[in-house]
């Protein structure tokens, strides 16, 4: 008789019993691979690597992160920033969808306008600051433009893609029970293109949100991106981590519970759409 | 019910690529009496689809004319319900949405158009699966329901493209007998395009053979209905004039 298999070693029962908490509770799964990388972060700081003033540690930037939202800093800083994104995103999609439709439904239109939107798509939102500056000057103007510009291109351009490849009998079949144009615009034109126009969105938000907080930094009197560097210029580095973490857990959060399943739902549901 | 004429039917296309014109369709004329079942047969690229979108209304004749109860047509109408190869169902719409589709563009109420398509999906065995989505039913069954869409229309004539190339053989027949048996017992006005002249002949009244834009033959199919697929295969008549539309179709 050979060597039967190996014991199970007590690394590999962790392991499985890990796997199996983390299929039980997907927090777990989404959390886990923080815990290493605090605990390099604490040990890093503890050791005292870098100046204290410079790198602070976990421990540290939470107790701050607490002092702020206690102070009721952190809840208005941020409640401000989302409702900026949410005005310019609905901005945004108020433009880049019937944009983003005509693009897709006329050869004509398509032909002349898409040079054009891959040019301005090209250009960075931030690039528009300079001139955004000397136009609105430091405020919500400059602001509200940096998102609508972020927000419309990914909506656009996912629209006319999505209504570009909706399969061209699906127009024809609807035309020959008797549809409309209006009906087949809303009856099959818009569904076809939903699970790419929820993509769109999804990117939208995603760059907008980015943008939002460059501009904050730069034209801002309020938000998160104002409050990270209005604590540089108090010399808080504290305070310039509790925004880079609220910024990171902030729109996991909203991507991963929100916008992912809304993506997931409809593909799926969708189906065969783009086959 | 109404009457198909077709008269002096052209259409050119321009091919960007080849840099030259393509003639698909050249001075067809034909006539579709109501009740009547009409199938085209050719071989690939002989304009049969070409002939088809034109009646159904998505593409413009070059010239000649296109009249149903003399009229002519204009654009794409429920008077000419369209069954296609690919299904063309609505994937974000259930079987009976879909069914009930072309009665609620009609206006008419929502109850109502939901009746008809249930009547319409339990007529071909299709009442189990009237909230499950296109996706969900195997390809013959897509196809069923992509029948039975355009007959609870209630159109004045079925244009089928090919409705059953894409499924396979056995369920191939299966549907060929289904629709041979709808026919039989409702009449209505088919007209039906097909590379299949097996099918051809199993289903018309009539075949027309279409090659190179042209109309080249037309060969009448006097069998008696009802047409079962097991009494036909060893009928001599029918083995006959499917001799007769192949020869035609490889001559042509």
């Amino acid at each position: 008789m050979g060597p039967g298999p190996p014991d199970v070693t007590a690394l590999e029962r962790l392991l499985g019993l890990w796997l199996r908490a983390a299929e039980r509770w997907r927090i777990l799964a989404t959390l886990g691979p923080f815990v290493p990388l605090l605990l390099l972060w604490w040990a890093v700081a503890a050791i005292e690597l870098f100046p204290p003033a410079f790198f602070p540690g976990p421990l540290e930037v939470a107790r701050r992160a607490l002092e702020l939202a206690w102070k009721g800093i952190l809840g208005a800083y941020l409640e401000d920033s989302l409702i900026r994104l949410l005005v310019g995103a609905a901005a945004g999609i108020a433009v880049g969808l019937p944009l983003g439709l005509l693009l897709g439904l006329s050869d004509r239109a398509h032909r002349v306008l898409w040079p054009l939107v891959l040019f301005f798509q090209a250009i960075g939102d931030i690039a528009w600051l300079p001139i955004l500056i000397v136009w609105f000057g430091f405020g919500l103007g400059t602001m509200t433009f940096v998102i609508v510009y972020t927000v419309m291109f990914p909506v656009l351009m996912n629209t006319a893609l999505g209504v570009r490849s909706i399969p061209e009998v699906l127009p024809r079949a609807a035309a020959s029970l008797g549809a409309s144009r209006a009906r087949i615009l809303s009856e099959v034109v818009l569904p076809g293109a939903l699970p790419n126009i929820i993509t769109g969105l999804r990117n939208g938000l995603g760059f907008g949100w980015r943008a939002l907080v460059a501009a904050e930094i730069i034209v801002g009197t309020s938000g998160i991106g104002f409050m990270m560097f209005d604590a540089r210029r108090a010399g808080s580095v504290t305070e310039v981590v509790v925004g880079l973490a609220v910024l990171g857990i902030v729109w996991s959060i909203v991507d991963s519970w929100i916008l992912a399943p809304l993506e997931k739902a409809t593909g799926e549901r969708w189906g065969l759409v783009a086959r | 019910m109404k009457e198909l004429v077709v008269e002096n039917l052209s259409k050119v296309y321009f091919d960007p690529r080849l840099g030259e014109r393509v003639t698909a369709l050249d001075g067809v004329s034909l006539r579709i009496t109501p009740g009547e079942f009409v199938a085209v047969a050719g071989p690939s690229g002989c304009g049969k689809t070409t002939l088809l979108n034109l009646i159904a209304g998505f593409l413009e004749p070059t010239s000649g004319r296109i009249l149903l109860d003399g009229r002519e047509i204009d654009g794409p109408g429920p008077d000419r319900g369209v069954v296609f190869q690919s299904y063309a169902l609505f994937p974000w719409k259930t079987v009976l949405e879909n069914v009930a589709f072309g009665p609620r563009m009609r206006g008419l109420p929502r109850a109502e158009c939901e009746a008809r398509a249930r009547r319409w999906l339990e007529l071909v065995g299709l009442g189990h699966v009237a909230n499950r989505y296109p996706r969900e039913l195997s390809g013959g069954m897509q196809q069923r329901v992509g029948v039975v869409r355009a007959l609870a229309n209630e159109p004045e004539i079925l244009l089928m493209d090919e409705p059953f190339a894409a499924v396979d053989a056995q369920t191939r027949m299966t549907l060929q007998e289904e629709l041979a048996r709808i026919f039989e017992e409702r009449r209505p006005t088919i007209f039906f395009i097909t590379h299949d002249v097996n099918e051809a002949v199993f289903l018309a009244d009539r075949v027309l053979v279409l090659s190179k834009g042209r109309l080249r033959e037309e060969i009448p199919v006097p069998i008696p209905r009802p047409r079962r697929w097991a009494a036909l295969v060893e009928n001599d008549s029918f083995k006959a004039l499917v001799g007769r539309v192949l020869q035609a179709v490889r001559t042509a």
